[in-house]
């Protein structure tokens, strides 16, 4: 499989957005300028970059309460979020929705997601729009280890598998639901073997090498376009941080969280990077500190939005229905 | 005291050649009934302790809960104590342990070619009967575990002159600037991949080289490529190397589980124990070991491929069966 390298330059960027996209959120919370909740996805940059890099902007995803890497990987603006998560008017949803709610349907992001496993289907709607629009466009669906115990997730796997629908779930198995291990919510430790109960291809992928991801999710969205139907990716990772920010985090052994800093998916690529001489350091530097200063736009941008209005608290709340039926 | 190993590989069998081709599905739960009927063969005939490898899945008191539950367990089962990276070092590391601890005198591993490539990494002197839970398997094969479980309590009795049913097998060493850096059981495939990413190999277009201890039509993988031109044995003092997607003579051969492919292969060059092949890369790519993706080169980079015996000591199960009984080992004495 061949990637160019301007492809692996373009790959590099997105991961350091969401890495340092994600570390101002978390001290942003802390200073108290984010209200609500975040769920951050530090650590887990390989999966949602790997991911929608084989992604073209038609294509839909999928989100989850952790999606600000999803939403970053497939296109989303920094400042809409930022502003978004800062509750204000120029947010992607006018400071109304808060970090778990982002959408751009002109990108394909169909929403993050404040229910576990509600994307699903919303997934499985869109693989079936797809099909009836006859197009070779594809959803891919992120979702985390937990929901794949909701009904929702086998609901989904089955309509997809019965229908071809052009649908890649990606399931970002990362160890814990909530503050519940794994080996505590699930009776198997491989996700990916539930795709046999749906006859579909389910294969299991370290999480934290952004190559095997890519590579995964292109062979999975060559057959989706195909129309060969659906495919199971379980991408083994882990978040570094709480399940939300605050989270005391009690419930992991010690010695887990070092021992995947260690795998941390960045330095990986970079030394790659280095290695095959498709960047110098000094080229590195240099998008490292572009990046910065993109986030450090996107604070500003959003401490100056100014808060949505109060006479707007109704506004895009109902649908607001016109003569012919049909709603605005 | 009569004691032997199990490795099972909780990773095996569910790669992306489930995507890429038709490869079975074998996941965890299997492989525990497979590890649950292995301790039953094994303590009938004599077993007294068992020692697991530890895996994210706990396979090992996941069997020993079962067991007890049913009244079934005779043996002592001891989970490895060591530290656990759920990742190919697991193997290595459990491996190194079983091959040290002398009341071991045989180690059953269920996994792919990859996994006993890491196994045989560390088992130099204990014999190795192999069960296949993988995809391209060649060097393991398909067998009931309680026959496993048998043949390695016939082993472990240490009653037979184990010339008869052990040999020991080939491997591929790879050197760079002098240094053993890898081995590989079955085949070493010179890619153009540039990254190991999903380990697994299965694109003809990429593949420049394939150098093979032994090539069989019947064998799944790169090395039938080999094997459907010439075929070579386990107990052939060669190897061979060709050259894909070069010559005039097309040939068909298995690459995948359902996966036949036509492919142009060059004549197979001899390599016998010990000859040194050179390899100088043209540009960047990868090297597969036994089906995966294992090390990276840069242009002009050399590495040295070399055929030798120092593969693991390989158990024939049902010729250990038969010596068995030649020795009326499953006979009960008043």
């Amino acid at each position: 499989m061949k990637i160019t390298n301007e492809q692996l330059k373009e790959m590099y960027l997105t991961m350091l957005k969401i890495r340092k996209f994600e570390k101002s959120a978390s001290e942003l919370f802390a200073e108290g300028k984010i209200p609500g909740f975040v769920h951050l996805y530090i650590g887990e940059e390989a999966v949602a970059t790997g991911a929608c890099a084989n992604l073209r902007e038609d294509d839909y995803i999928t989100s989850t309460h952790r999606g600000h890497g999803h939403i970053i990987a497939k296109g989303g603006e920094l400042k809409y979020m930022m502003a978004e998560l800062f509750g204000r008017e120029d947010g992607y949803c006018k400071g109304k929705g808060g970090s778990m709610h982002i959408a751009d349907a002109t990108k394909g992001i169909l929403g993050a997601n404040g229910i576990v496993g509600a994307g699903h289907n919303i997934a499985v709607g869109s693989g079936l729009a797809i099909q009836h629009k006859k197009t070779d466009q594809v959803c891919v669906c992120f979702f985390g280890d937990a929901s794949t115990n909701q009904s929702t997730f086998h609901e989904a796997l089955n309509l997809a598998s019965i229908w071809k629908l052009p649908v890649i779930f990606v399931c970002e198995n990362n160890g814990y639901g909530i503050s519940v291990s794994q080996k505590r919510h699930q009776a198997i430790t491989d996700v990916s073997v539930r795709a046999s109960a749906y006859n579909m291809p389910g294969i299991t992928v370290d999480g934290n090498d952004l190559f095997a991801v890519y590579e995964a999710v292109n062979e999975a969205v060559s057959r989706a376009r195909k129309g060969q139907g659906p495919t199971l990716i379980e991408c083994k990772t882990y978040r570094w941080r709480g399940h939300f920010e605050g989270d005391p985090v009690v419930y992991r052994p010690e010695g887990e969280l070092d021992a995947w800093i260690k795998k941390d998916p960045i330095p990986r690529v970079e030394k790659y990077l280095l290695e095959s001489d498709v960047m110098t350091e000094e080229e590195m530097k240099k998008i490292n500190d572009d990046v910065d200063k993109m986030v450090e736009e996107a604070i500003e941008f959003a401490e100056q939005s100014p808060f949505p209005s109060l006479e707007s608290a109704l506004k895009d709340v109902y649908s607001d229905i016109v003569e012919e039926g049909r709603v605005r | 005291m009569a004691s032997i190993g199990i490795i099972a590989n909780p990773a095996s069998g569910k790669d992306i050649r489930r995507l890429v081709s038709h490869a079975t599905v074998i996941d965890n739960n299997e492989k525990i009934n497979i590890v649950e009927r292995i301790v039953l063969g094994a303590q009938a005939l004599g077993v007294e302790k068992v020692f697991v490898m530890p895996d994210s899945y706990n396979m090992g008191y996941r069997v020993e809960d079962k067991l007890n539950s049913c009244n079934e367990l005779r043996c002592e089962i001891n989970v490895v104590n060591m530290m656990r990276f759920d990742g190919m070092e697991d193997t290595v590391k459990a491996a190194a342990y079983m091959e040290k601890n002398d009341d071991i005198k045989c180690v059953i591993i269920l996994g792919g070619d990859g996994t006993n490539r890491a196994a045989a990494k560390s088992l130099k002197d204990t014999p190795i009967i192999t069960i296949s839970t993988g995809t391209n398997n060649v060097y393991p094969t398909m067998l009931e575990g309680t026959v496993a479980g048998m043949a390695a309590a016939a082993v472990a009795s240490g009653r037979f002159d184990d010339r008869k049913y052990v040999t020991k097998d080939k491997r591929i060493e790879i050197y760079k600037d002098g240094d053993l850096i890898d081995i590989a059981l079955i085949d070493a495939v010179i890619s153009k991949d540039v990254f190991i990413g999903s380990k697994a190999i299965w694109n003809m277009d990429t593949i420049e080289k394939i150098i093979v201890t032994r090539s069989h039509p019947a064998s799944i993988g790169f090395s039938s490529l080999v094997g459907c031109k010439k075929v070579i044995y386990p107990e052939d003092d060669f190897g061979a190397c060709v050259d894909i997607n070069s010559g005039s003579v097309r040939i068909k051969a298995p690459v995948a589980a359902g996966v036949v492919e036509s492919v142009s292969v060059s004549e197979p060059v001899i390599l016998r124990l010990g000859d040194e092949y050179e390899f100088t890369a043209k540009d960047r790519g990868t090297v597969a070991l036994d089906g995966e993706r294992e090390i990276e080169f840069k242009k002009d980079q050399k590495l040295i491929f070399k055929i030798t015996r120092e593969g693991p000591y390989h158990v024939d199960v049902i010729k250990a069966l038969e010596t068995a009984q030649e020795n009326n080992f499953f006979t009960i004495e008043n």
